[in-house]
């Protein structure tokens, strides 16, 4: 982002340095409070939901559907039947795999494409790059049947593999990430590596990835938690195989055909967060980072 | 002498500018496979789709143009549809905006516990669409749902949420805004980049804090707005998970097991939002060659929006010396 | 944020209430009576899916154990849970089972004229098995334009349950026959709490509740979905107009919105919490498999079955109502047809396998011999339901290319005038019509009318 360096700046240094009068101060306090109230409300409002869901976790199906905001006894039994009713673990299992094969395919694939879009030259890249942004604008609904069709010919139908193999070809918000900040490279960096006689490939592996390590931490993150929350990926591919289905699939059935319990399924719903949340708080700073850049560079 | 050079010279250009190709041609390899299999491949398809009546069980058979002139003159439930995502993105967009903006703004000015309270904020974006939409649905039962609970309690009204027509798409806008915590982090961020020379000369020059957020701010992160506007957009048009799940939970009871009947757009069609009706038409009411032609429709409008927002935005966004493209 | 835009096509929407299992029903190898291949052909392995789950797949095992036990050569895998959507997609994926079971007979029309299901007159006739040993409606029901794709496994009634003590304790006897006494009797038993909130209601007409759908209700009108012509008559059978201001009349007086408060704190309609088995309905419109459940859990209540009242100027029909079955046939991908004909024709035309399943599940068997047959030991208050199943006038809802195309948009046109959101009856009724008509067509893959 550029700084605009005022004079002025300068010039206006001592000035703020002394302390505003009285009445200022004091509306500047009053605004302050006005604005932690205001934020303290909001995230109450932001927090409530989750607090209920926890609550009613731990209720009895019954109490669950009373007017009962509190549960009494406690049932943390609740969170032992979840898994008694619903293989989580093999559920866990399948996500990992599935996010993690995908995660890493769609690295191997998208860094190159990325790299080619932003800092190779050549006619037509600015093209293509608009070509990629419109495949990210495209309706899921406009290609999902046909590329069904294709894959229940090739017999991968059941598996998770659909899901995963696309990503050995790129996936388009991630080429997009990943050259817009491949952008802000400078060049003199690309530039010493190939005068000393680095072909590409080399430069983009030995220098290019290490300068771009946040980046691709935040858009291998990314990945991986969208296929964590991924459903109806899983769900076509896997409905009808149960041992394949994924946590979020795996929750979404956890209704039997006869009635939800909601005590459980907002168990399960905890249970099925709470890697995620544990996740964002080892690695806030990744996010943070990685979400920005989405945003801010566009 | 010098021709032989020249030439030679010519020749090596050439076999360096083929390499270079060479070279571009692999990296893009990737991409360039996937985009014909998973874009160019199915997009033509299902075009060709949508000239057919194809209920998925047996082949395709060319009808021409009935599946378009079904769409445009005689189904009527396209409008409502049409008209519920277009309600949906005209009310989503802005609150979604608003709500990451204004939360985002006052967390830039906050000086404690910021953490905490961008942990706050950015835990219910985490939260998986479908669970988000059970926990919701639940919490907003009309007789045993925390929520009503509370506003009875307090004596306020208590409305119907998503069993009322007029509630139900309220309801998926709030929602929606719970859920607001990506694009609020990414205002943060670049609220948090504003220079505060600009700040600084624009209160010398006498700016209170509504001016400096009009002609500072705004202008300021306008490409953020921009990009929060036209994914917001692109989200609505393509709207589908939490609606389905919850008009087919709060709508329904397990009767639709044993009727095939679901509920889709409960109550009285509020919630049928033009992606419903796509799949209704494709996956229930096997006119796959139907759902085709609207899902075509759906990208078209798709592009023109997009462009049209982009386009008008030359007129408000700011880019502070953005990078070469 | 980033891939919000979900993905939002499932060709298996089992999110939906559809029969989706808890996980817990996919097959374990059914109860093997037999020691294998004691003679006679290759042993041959069939899968047969089935929307049954929990007690009622176990009943459903049992009868295929008894095929299996007669069939040595023949093993079957049970798988339980399914829905439509499953099937369908299976018949894409290539993995479909060898017989298919369905709850609803509403995608008759999309299986048999696109061959997805396998044409059955060849092997009946080998079989020389006529399909008048059906009664008419569950034979209707299972063939579509001249194709016959599928057979009746069980069929649904629905009748009127009614809570006896309730109506001791009123003062009422018997079960109403006419639907001005409905009307009457649904006002008398319903109770409200101190805050006005209801507590008990007598009827709940409300369409989308549990059972509630114009096609259950429609038939106390007699009313009819298609003319002679067959186009969508919502507007020409004046029973549906009827039947609406009827609704209506009964939901202003409890108020549409404490209504809809009441059933949201209602049970789910398969749950032990069901409303009219923990009282909080007097009455209610149901099948009859309701009265397997109660015994299951809540054998205490005191209730009677009855057939639906009817239209106070159509007395003639007290004692019809409102039919729909379960439909089995063959996935066009099976590899071992012959033997998928011999399960489904034991399964369907057998009258000891359909006593033993009408027995266990308590729904209607499905061939003139077997309704009459002495194996079948029924509850007196299931008995009505045969009866109205036999009664000539009972009704059962067109089959269409489009699935339930029909059903859902009147439906939704239901729900809206129930809410008081349509000024224009006859309008409404007249462009509910055209709508039905043009999707049908849109949908048969014609021009447009």
């Amino acid at each position: 982002m550029t700084t605009a360096a005022t004079p002025l700046a300068a010039a206006a240094a001592p000035v703020a340095r002394r302390r505003p009068p009285r009445p200022v101060r004091r509306r500047r306090a009053l605004m302050a409070i006005a604005e932690h109230s205001l934020l303290i409300a909001a995230a109450i409002a932001f927090l409530a939901p989750l607090v209920f869901i926890a609550l009613t976790s731990l209720m009895t199906d019954d109490q669950a559907l009373s007017p009962d905001l509190w549960p009494h006894p406690a049932q943390w039994d609740n969170f032992a039947e979840v898994f008694r009713q619903a293989p989580l673990a093999r559920y866990a299992l399948n996500t990992f795999i599935y996010a993690g094969l995908a995660t890493v395919f769609m690295l191997v694939s998208s860094i190159p494409v990325a790299y080619a879009l932003a800092r190779l030259r050549w006619r037509g890249r600015h093209a293509v790059f608009l070509i990629v942004l419109v495949a990210m604008m495209l309706p899921p609904q406009v290609t999902v049947v046909p590329v069904y069709v294709m894959w229940a010919k090739l017999h991968l139908v059941g598996s998770l593999w659909p899901l995963i193999l696309p990503n050995l070809l790129g996936d388009a918000f991630s080429i997009f990430l990943l050259r817009q900040f491949f952008l802000t490279i400078p060049e003199e960096y690309l530039d010493a590596a190939r005068v000393d006689g680095c072909g590409e490939l080399r430069i983009l592996t030995t220098v290019v990835v290490r300068l771009a390590k946040p980046a691709i931490a935040a858009v291998g993150l990314f990945m991986f938690l969208y296929c964590f929350n991924d459903f109806f990926g899983p769900l076509l591919y896997t409905g009808e195989s149960p041992e394949h289905w994924t946590v979020a699939v795996g929750l979404a059935q956890f209704r039997t055909l006869y009635q939800v319990h909601w005590n459980l399924t907002m168990a399960a719903t905890l249970l099925v967060i709470a890697p995620v949340i544990v996740l964002f708080f080892l690695a806030q700073r990744v996010f943070v980072e990685g979400v920005t850049l989405t945003g801010v560079k566009g | 002498m010098s021709r032989d050079l020249a030439a030679e010279r010519a020749r090596a250009r050439r076999r360096a500018a083929w390499k270079r190709r060479g070279l571009v041609l692999g990296f893009m390899s990737p991409w360039l496979a996937g985009f014909t299999v998973f874009f160019g491949y199915p997009l033509l398809a299902t075009a060709y789709y949508s000239f057919t009546h194809y209920d998925l069980l047996s082949s395709p058979r060319w009808v021409g143009l009935a599946n378009y002139e079904y769409l445009f003159e005689t189904d009527g439930r396209i409008w409502p549809s049409v008209a519920n995502t277009l309600w949906l993105i005209a009310v989503a967009v802005p609150l979604n905006v608003l709500f990451a903006f204004g939360i985002a703004l006052m967390l830039s000015r906050a000086r404690r516990g910021v953490g905490f309270f961008r942990t706050v904020f950015y835990l219910p974006a985490l939260v998986p669409p479908v669970a988000a939409t059970l926990g919701f649905v639940y919490l907003l039962n009309p007789a045993t749902g925390p929520v009503n609970i509370v506003l009875r309690a307090l004596g306020l009204p208590d409305p119907l949420w998503f069993d009322s027509p007029t509630w139900s798409k309220p309801s998926l806008v709030l929602l929606g805004i719970w859920g607001v915590g990506n694009m609020m982090i990414i205002f943060l961020a670049a609220i948090v980049d504003v220079p505060r020379q600009l700040y600084e000369s624009a209160s010398l020059d006498g700016a209170g804090p509504l001016r400096r957020l009009r002609y500072v701010t705004l202008p300021s992160i306008s490409p953020v707005i921009l990009f929060a506007v036209v994914i917001g957009v692109i989200e609505g048009l393509q709207y589908f998970t939490q609606a389905y799940v919850a008009s087919t939970i709060a709508g329904g009871s397990a009767a639709a097991a044993t009727e095939g009947a679901n509920s889709l757009g409960y109550p009285g069609d509020s919630t049928l939002f033009y992606p419903i009706l796509l799949y209704q038409q494709g996956f229930r009411y096997f006119n796959m060659g139907y759902a085709s032609a609207m899902a075509m429709l759906l990208l078209v409008v798709s592009f023109v929006v997009t462009a049209l927002i982009v386009r008008n935005s030359r007129r408000w966004v700011h880019y502070q010396g953005a990078p070469a493209r | 944020m980033r891939r919000a835009m979900a993905i939002s096509i499932a060709v298996l929407a089992t999110l939906a209430l559809g029969a989706c299992g808890g996980g817990d029903d996919s097959s374990k190898d059914t109860a093997n009576q037999g020691s294998p291949s004691s003679g006679g052909g290759e042993p041959v392995d069939l899968t047969f899916w089935t929307g049954f789950t929990q007690r009622e797949l176990k009943v459903i095992k049992k009868v295929v154990g008894e095929f299996e036990s007669a069939h040595p050569n023949i093993h079957v895998k049970v798988v339980g849970g399914i829905d439509d959507d499953k099937i369908i997609a299976s018949i894409r994926g290539g993995n479909a089972p060898d017989v298919a079971h369905s709850f609803t007979s509403d995608n008759t029309g999309a299986f048999c004229p696109s061959g997805a299901w396998i044409d059955l007159a060849p092997y009946m006739q080998r079989d020389g098995i006529s399909d008048d040993i059906f009664p008419e409606a569950p034979r209707n029901y299972t063939q579509f334009e001249g194709k016959r794709c599928a057979l009746p496994m069980l069929a649904d009634v629905y009748g009127l349950y009614y809570n006896q003590a309730m109506f001791d304790k009123a003062g009422l006897s018997g079960p109403p026959k006419t639907m001005s006494e409905l009307m009457e009797y649904a006002k008398k038993l319903t109770v409200r709490n101190s805050d006005g909130s209801l507590k008990v209601v007598g009827i709940d007409p409300m369409d989308g509740f549990y059972e509630n759908a114009a096609a259950h209700w429609g038939p106390s009108w007699g009313a009819d979905w298609i003319d002679e012509s067959g186009k969508s008559s919502f507007a020409s059978d004046p029973g549906w107009a009827e039947m609406l201001q009827w609704q209506k009349e009964l939901i202003d007086f409890y108020g549409h919105e404490d209504l809809v408060r009441w059933q949201a704190a209602a049970g789910d309609e398969f749950s032990p919490s069901n409303a009219f088995e923990r009282e909080k309905a007097a009455m209610n419109l149901d099948g009859e498999w309701r009265v397997a459940f109660i015994n299951d859990e809540t054998p205490d209540l005191e209730y009677g079955t009855a057939p639906m009242p009817v239209d106070d100027d159509q007395p003639d029909l007290y004692g019809s109502g409102y039919t729909t079955g379960n439909i089995v046939g063959i996935p066009k991908t099976s590899e071992d047809q012959d033997e998928a004909w011999e399960l489904l024709k034991y399964l369907t035309t057998d009258d000891h396998a359909l006593a033993a399943l009408a027995n266990g599940i308590l729904n209607v068997p499905t061939t003139k011999t077997s309704l009459e047959s002495d194996e079948l030991d029924l509850d007196p208050k299931f008995r009505v339901f045969l009866d109205i199943f036999a009664h000539p006038e009972t009704r059962t809802t067109p089959i269409t290319v489009a699935g339930s195309a029909n059903q859902e948009i009147f439906d939704a046109f239901v729900t809206k005038y129930q809410s008081g959101k349509v000024d224009d009856l006859q309008g409404g009724l007249a462009e509910a019509d055209e709508q039905v008509d043009a999707q049908l067509a849109n949908a048969g893959g014609g021009d447009v009318p």
